[in-house]
């Protein structure tokens, strides 16, 4: 193998801008051969765009890559795979209705005689599958499969061409522990073969496990990476989120906690939750603070009842005691606001008067059951008022509002049940920064007039900004609790925390 | 909690009973149907019947195919009925009025039909237009074009193809074996071939199709092609069979088409189903319950009800199987 010093595989200053947008900005990676590159970032850092351009799905305004000390130009996928280059999609890109062989040969087939060679098919499907040590019969129904043994296809189909680049994006995300052992193990045979591993995650414990070094990236740039073993769990945290400038705070964190509006224990649901426990206090603003995938998004849908939960008891103070209440009951009373605008149900084409009022209709039925326009009219005023939605009038439709203005129109929904908790998740993905401090500014008064705010963000000047306490999540539990007045270095720490620990403990072992 | 697992487990339970039911549920009706008539008649089962019952679907299969294949990928084409009576109409035409052979009149009219699919497919995978939209629109124009060159006169074909129409080998009706060779080898490019394969992938989820690198557009394309030719192809044979080309020819057909295709449990969300047992079970469901009406001395319009019946249960019946596909694990 080559042990020289100069990486198999080079890019060098991508860049890549997409209308209004730079996703990547001179950024670089290296790899070498026989080793597992880790690619990290916080979401939007670029990492995915810069797998799309080696990948042959994005092409890149500037740049080069070199693969084995030649200068390659990669323009599709096709491209991509005729140079060796093979990309496992987080989502699977599997054909439910096709057979295992089927699915691993489909864009390119042998046959004879214009017929698909099948005993060819099968046989090489088998080798394949040995070789991954994979025990599913070539002949299977992909749709009869397991999610984990759907990504063994999707690797066995990566593996055809005998790859010298593989790209696994996310892979272990829905995996089970003994399926990501499995892949672990497969990763490892490759890289003994002497492939180039480009390993994207969000979970830190992996990269220490199976990757030689790193490469984090942020704002579209490359930020830092070498050897994994010059790196500690905080140091990646840090390069990945950077320094921020916090800002002023919104609202000074609460002393004293008042009653408990919300408690949640033992909630949990497969391997994305695990062992919830926590409550919420009257006319607080929790932020839900950890990773992408760290599970938060996944507890706030739990809560609210948009997924199934396996254990748990969630109690609700009714006004009188805290009782037992059913997710789907909490929904009811809860405002449930999201990034996703429109799936939150934003009606785009109706007014901003009828898309205020649809929960509350029921208060302005008439007795003959028509709807009573008048007072609806002041509410949607009322809320426009309020919020600061900037609207030529209150029949504009929803549609031509600009994003941070459709949020206010969503929370103003919400305003008008008098809801006395709020879940926020990710509420200011992809507005401008006047807009977010309007929408955080709405939060801190959700809180003052007494009602309870969980909310989840990525970005941790926003949390720092409003937040009275944190929950801070990693891999589906929660691992600790800061007060409102942790420093940026303290919640930084306390992502890297569980994972430094865990390695010590095996280190010891 | 408790309530909640009870009913998964009430809905699974109701799904091994509904998947037992779909999967043998029509061949079973099909055979009980086929006891009911030949024992409640007298000319049912005969012979001859079974022979002209055979003769009567041979254009539906040949058609039918075609749509199994735009089936298969997810997509939908209304316009076959249309693209027939278009394309026989020409190539009749070219015979009573250009003096033509038949046989290379009919040539024709096949070309014809691979042009007037490819209009469908131009439509649909370069101006990115909805296939039953697309195809909705061209229905309407083609029998437009066609009523407008036939001046919507009835062209009556001359005698060797009327013959041939009819023409038997034994007790077999010639067009019957010949739209049995067309079924078997669509059946084959379906299950046999990368094409095959691949349209069947793109049914599966055309965006999944599109990253793994399969030619979408030119694989969608070549299927409206394929089907327009078919559609062509069976025209040739419903309006041999009747001796001439009415303004009637292919009316109806496309929904015919597409019932025959549903009804012999290939999903109309696409990537599902077989098409040999597919279409020849479907085209004799439909077959039958029409010409067994008709010797039950039933009402001819009650063929219609019957007929929608049977449409309405095929497509429940696949919205049952797409949801179960759905549920497990979300996958």
């Amino acid at each position: 193998m080559n042990t020289s010093a100069s990486p198999e595989l080079a890019m060098t200053g991508i860049s890549k801008t997409f209308p209004g947008v730079v996703a990547l900005d001179q950024a670089h990676l290296s790899a070498r051969a026989g080793e597992a590159t880790a690619v990290m970032g916080a979401n939007g850092a670029g990492k995915s765009t810069l797998m799309n351009v080696l990948g042959g799905v994005t092409r890149p305004d500037a740049g080069s890559i070199e693969l084995c000390g030649t200068r390659i130009d990669i323009a599709s996928p096709r491209d991509a795979a005729s140079h060796g280059i093979a990309f496992v999609h987080q989502e699977l890109t599997m054909l439910p209705t096709l057979s295992v062989a089927e699915n691993i040969f489909i864009d390119d087939f042998p046959s004879k005689g214009g017929l698909i060679d099948r005993a060819a098919i099968h046989a090489r499907c088998q080798i394949i599958l040995d070789r991954l040590g994979c025990t599913i019969s070539p002949d299977r129904i992909v749709g009869e499969l397991s999610t984990g043994d759907r990504q063994m296809i999707e690797i066995a189909r990566a593996m055809r061409r005998e790859p010298r680049v593989i790209i696994f994006d996310e892979p272990t995300s829905s995996l089970t522990q003994p399926e990501k052992r499995r892949l672990f193990a497969v990763i490892e045979s490759l890289k003994r073969d002497g492939a180039i591993i480009l390993y994207i995650t969000h979970f830190l414990d992996e990269i220490f496990e199976i990757c030689e070094r790193v490469s984090v990236m942020r704002g579209g740039r490359t930020v830092g990476g070498g050897s994994i073993e010059t790196f500690k769990p905080v140091d990646i945290v840090r390069l990945m989120l950077g320094e921020v400038d916090v800002g002023t705070r919104l609202k000074a964190p609460l002393d004293e906690r008042q009653k408990t509006v919300l408690e949640v224990r033992g909630l949990a649901r497969g391997t994305a939750l695990q062992d919830i426990n926590f409550d919420l206090y009257v006319g607080e603003v929790v932020g839900l603070w950890g990773l992408l995938g760290a599970g938060r998004t996944e507890l706030a849908r739990a809560l609210v009842g948009l997924d199934p939960i396996d254990h748990g008891t969630i109690r609700w103070h009714d006004g009188t005691a805290l009782r037992p209440i059913s997710p789907h009951a909490l929904h009811k009373l809860t405002g449930f606001v999201t990034e996703d605008r429109r799936g939150e149900g934003l009606l785009l084409p109706l007014s901003v008067n009828d898309n205020l009022a649809l929960p509350s209709l029921k208060r302005f039925l008439n007795p003959w059951g028509l709807l009573n326009r008048k007072p609806q009219a002041a509410l949607a005023d009322t809320m426009i008022d309020r919020l600061g939605i900037k609207v030529s009038s209150r029949e504009q439709s929803a549609g031509t509002l600009s994003g941070g203005n459709q949020q206010k129109v969503v929370l103003g929904r919400w305003l008008a049940t008098e809801p006395r908790l709020f879940i926020l998740d990710e509420p200011t993905r992809g507005l401008d920064v006047s807009a977010k401090t309007e929408i955080l500014k709405l939060t801190a008064e959700l809180a003052r007039s007494g009602a309870t705010v969980l909310l989840i963000s990525s970005e941790i000047d926003e949390l720092m900004r409003i937040c009275d306490r944190y929950l801070v999540m990693v891999r589906g539990a929660i691992t600790a609790e800061l007060p409102g007045s942790a420093s940026h270095a303290e919640l930084m720490d306390a992502l890297s925390a569980p994972v430094a620990s865990h390695m010590t403990q095996r280190a010891r072992a | 909690m408790n309530e909640t697992t009870n009913k998964t487990a009430l809905i699974s339970r109701g799904g091994g009973l509904i998947d037992l039911a779909t999967r043998f549920g029509f061949p079973i009706v099909l055979v009980l149907m086929f006891v009911a008539l030949s024992s409640s008649t007298n000319s049912f089962f005969t012979l001859d019947n079974q022979m002209s019952m055979l003769h009567a679907m041979a254009p539906i299969v040949i058609i039918a195919s075609g749509m199994a294949l735009v089936v298969m990928s997810g997509k939908l084409d209304i316009s076959v009925g249309s693209i027939a009576f278009l394309s026989v109409a020409l190539g009749s035409l070219l015979i009573k009025q250009a003096g033509w052979h038949p046989v290379a009149a009919y040539t024709v009219t096949l070309l014809i039909g691979a042009v007037l699919g490819a209009v469908n497919g131009f439509i649909v995978v370069v101006l990115k237009v909805n296939p039953l939209i697309t195809t909705l629109g061209t229905m309407i124009a083609f029998r437009g074009v066609a009523l407008q060159v036939t001046n919507a006169n009835v062209i009556v074909l001359p005698d060797e193809v009327r013959k041939f129409g009819n023409l038997t080998f034994g007790p077999v009706f010639a067009d019957v074996l010949i739209a049995a060779l067309v079924l078997v080898a669509v059946h084959v490019l379906h299950e046999r071939t990368s094409y095959g394969r691949q349209i069947t992938a793109i049914g599966n989820g055309e965006t999944i199709a599109a990253r793994i690198g399969l030619p979408v557009g030119r694989l969608v394309f070549t299927n409206f092609v394929l089907c327009g030719v078919l559609a062509a192809f069976g025209g040739i044979f419903a309006a041999a069979q009747v001796g001439s080309v009415t303004t009637f020819l292919g009316q109806g057909l496309e929904f015919t088409a597409v019932a025959v295709v549903v009804v012999g449990g290939i999903s109309l969300f696409g990537g599902q189903g077989r098409i040999l047992g597919g279409v020849a079970l479907g085209a004799l469901t439909f077959e039958m319950i029409r010409n067994g009406l008709n010797h039950l001395g039933a009402n001819p319009y009650s063929y219609k009800l019957f007929g929608g019946v049977v449409i309405f249960i095929a497509m429940y019946a696949d919205a049952l199987k797409a949801r179960s596909r759905k549920s497990p694990g979300g996958g």
